[in-house]
């Protein structure tokens, strides 16, 4: 009898303990401490030996380079949702990654710059200034990887490397600098002059992420498919380096990783995220060339449908749990 | 005395030809789009009482309309990126012209009419150059292209004629992006928002750019005054805690001023404002944030915050006849002849329907 007793108590409170958790708001301290802190320290470290190597190696070691080149590269699009503060001052996270480039803006700055032997490029403070299409991952890759820059390299390919790599190194280590040394906390304690509340915390943290599924989906997928008739296949994301399926799926792993902390493990938005994963993981086309074809453009679109459920699950099912209010105007952004 | 012939090609000689005008529709006070409860996109005209007196149905998602100046005619844009515009006959219901954007362009949702009612602008994306277009259409033909003109910027949002009828000031938003990649903004660490001054032939007279901090600060959304003030609403692709001011007057020749609430109320705003209105007879400013739910008022003259009113997911604004109206996608429809946070509302009708973006005024 007094097993049962004790069952029945178990059944009567089991829910009530679920209904609390189910209704408190997501542990913002172990969102920064678990995923943001993690993922910029690992870009902070993978930028300064990527900076390392270069200074070491080149021009004679390029797959040494294009290794820490590819981890360092990896770092940044995990944690290139996280779309606020640090990583906009100085518009830092601009300086680490410019695309799309629809002017072509980073080739043409990149041949200027080694043509002239621009004093720019003799010292990271002087690179600061210069065109912040000609900063980051994306002309590096230009560096290392496209025939225009690789088969007769300038006499200046190294030092404008060394620069730019420096130039990341020291963006990727203020943006952790600033999230250690204060942002992370005013954001946990929302109590602030940055965070006022705990619901603006939590709807920042909920737009980045919804932010960064549209653009996977929009853009990274979006730009090199083009229209039906004209696709766009050379308007990949990172394609010489046949980075940019892979930018799709760590983008999307880092995504679903936030999405289970912000959703407190909810099953259907994990679900969502895995099968969007699986169908990424199933093009196995690098550098997205496969889009040109009717079958590649077919299987894409589909991946395009499997990021935007997702993104429906989360206005649907979690956006209300962190009262977070979507008008008819106030989604709209026009 | 002349008979009734001679009586009538006299009217018609001196262009006062007794035809159909905004009456013989019912004497709407106000045009808006909205989404009804069945899922369905329609364009309403609304009466001074707040009331729906006719809809007509779209196929999709509106974004603004433009009002012709004489005839019961209202061009529907869809929602940006679209690529057709409808002229409707608001007698009827009728649609008198599917107007549809040449190869390579869209609309932005926004279009204005010329003084006389015969042509009409219409803000457009040239989208492989990311190039802004404003494209001639003639109103009283069937709403031929008649030709186009450039933006003098990237991103031409709104564009209203002045009350001079001799220019027409355009919002250049400065923000790129392409039907490909949907409504991603493709240009945010280069963008150029401006304010442009043309003529009617589209000679660029005077081009308006904030300093180079504000360079994110979108500039999308025009209200006039009667003496040719121009309030420009923005919305800023920074931080959205941390916004510069998101509103601002100037008159052709002249200085900029913004404005801006008090930090609290400003962070209200959350970088982002939908529609502005201005009546310089009133001394009044009003500008909507649908995502803080708020509209915030100004005093034309000193610059000075006047107040604000809660209203959830408001964003279309008017002024008319004294009167501030305002709507909501929760269905309101709101008067108010008092200034800033009396919450005196002469009338406050609540409709099934989620009003779109902006209420465009009659007459």
């Amino acid at each position: 009898m007094f097993k049962y007793c004790l069952l029945l108590f178990a059944l009567m409170t089991a829910p009530l303990a679920a209904d609390e958790t189910g209704s408190s708001l997501p542990d913002m301290e172990k969102i920064v401490k678990s995923h943001i802190l993690p993922g910029l320290e690992d870009l902070a470290r993978t930028a300064e030996d990527l900076a390392q190597s270069v200074a070491q190696t080149c021009p004679d070691n390029p797959d040494a380079v294009k290794e820490a080149y590819g981890k360092a590269f990896d770092a940044w699009v995990r944690v290139s949702h996280l779309r606020f503060g640090p990583s906009e001052t100085d518009d830092r996270a601009y300086a680490l990654a410019f695309w799309p480039d629809t002017k072509g803006f980073t080739p043409k700055t990149l041949q200027r710059l080694l043509q002239d032997r621009d004093p720019a490029i003799e010292s990271v403070d002087g690179f600061k200034a210069v065109s912040i299409a000609a900063r980051g991952f994306y002309p590096l890759e230009f560096l290392l990887y496209d025939p225009q820059f690789v088969e007769h390299p300038s006499p200046n390919r190294c030092q404008l490397m060394r620069v730019m790599t420096q130039d990341i190194a020291a963006n990727a280590l203020a943006i952790r600098d600033d999230w250690k040394d204060g942002y992370g906390s005013r954001l946990i304690s929302a109590d602030n002059e940055t965070y006022r509340s705990h619901e603006e915390a939590i709807r920042q943290v909920y737009t980045a992420l919804t932010t960064a599924l549209l653009f996977t989906s929009d853009t990274r997928l979006g730009r090199p498919m083009g229209s039906f008739t004209k696709p766009r296949p050379a308007r990949a994301e990172a394609r010489r380096s046949g980075r940019s399926l892979r930018h799709v799926i760590l983008s999307l792993e880092a995504n679903r990783e936030l999405a289970s902390l912000l959703s407190q493990g909810d099953e259907d938005i994990d679900q969502g995220f895995e099968r969007a994963i699986r169908i990424a993981n199933e093009l196995d086309d690098p550098d997205l060339s496969g889009v040109a074809t009717i079958q590649g453009r077919i299987r894409a679109e589909a991946l395009q449908g499997a990021i935007s459920f997702v993104n429906d699950l989360l206005a649907e099912y979690l956006a209300p749990r962190l009262g977070i209010t979507a008008g008819f105007n106030a989604l709209d952004g026009d | 005395m002349p008979d009734r012939r001679s009586f009538m090609k006299g009217l018609f000689a001196i262009g006062l030809c007794p035809s159909v005008t905004w009456a013989d529709a019912g004497s709407p006070a106000f045009l808006s789009a909205a989404r009804k409860p069945d899922g369905h996109y329609a364009l309403f005209g609304i009466s001074e009482k707040g009331r729906a007196i006719f809809e007509i149905a779209l196929p999709g998602r509106g974004h603004a309309a433009a009002a012709h100046p004489e005839r019961p005619e209202a061009v529907a844009f869809a929602r940006r990126p679209g690529n057709f515009a409808m002229a409707l006959d608001c007698r009827t219901g009728e649609t008198l012209s599917v107007l549809e954007a040449p190869e390579g362009r869209h609309f932005y949702g926004h279009g204005a009419f010329s003084e006389d009612g015969r042509l009409l602008y219409t803000a457009e994306n040239d989208y492989e150059t990311a190039r802004g277009v404003i494209g001639i259409w003639q109103a009283d033909k069937g709403y031929t292209r008649l030709g186009e003109f450039a933006s003098h910027g990237v991103g031409p949002h709104d564009i209203k004629l002045l009350p001079d009828n001799k220019h027409f000031v355009i919002a250049n938003g400065g923000i790129e992006t392409h039907p490909d990649s949907g409504r991603e903004k493709l240009n945010i660490p280069t963008m150029q928002p401006s304010l442009a001054y043309v003529t009617l032939d589209g000679r660029l007279v005077e081009k308006v750019e904030l300093p180079q901090a504000m360079h994110k600060n979108s500039i999308r959304h025009l209200s006039l005054g009667e003496d040719g003030m121009v309030a420009f609403a923005m919305q800023w692709q920074g931080d959205v805690l941390n916004s510069p001011p998101l509103l601002g007057l100037h008159k052709l020749g002249g200085q900029v001023t913004l404005l801006e609430a008090p930090d609290d109320q400003q962070r209200q705003l959350q970088g982002y404002v939908g529609s502005v209105a201005i009546d310089t007879s009133r001394r009044l400013l009003a500008a909507s944030s649908p995502r803080g739910g708020v509209v915030h008022q100004f005093d034309t003259e000193t610059g000075e915050f006047l107040g604000a009113v809660r209203e959830t997911d408001v964003c279309g604004l008017a002024m008319r006849n004294g009167k501030l109206a305002r709507t909501s996608g929760a269905g309101i429809v709101c008067l108010s002849e008092e200034v800033a946070g009396m919450q005196m509302d002469r009338t406050r009708v609540t409709h099934p329907y989620q009003w779109d973006n902006h209420l465009v005024p009659i007459g």
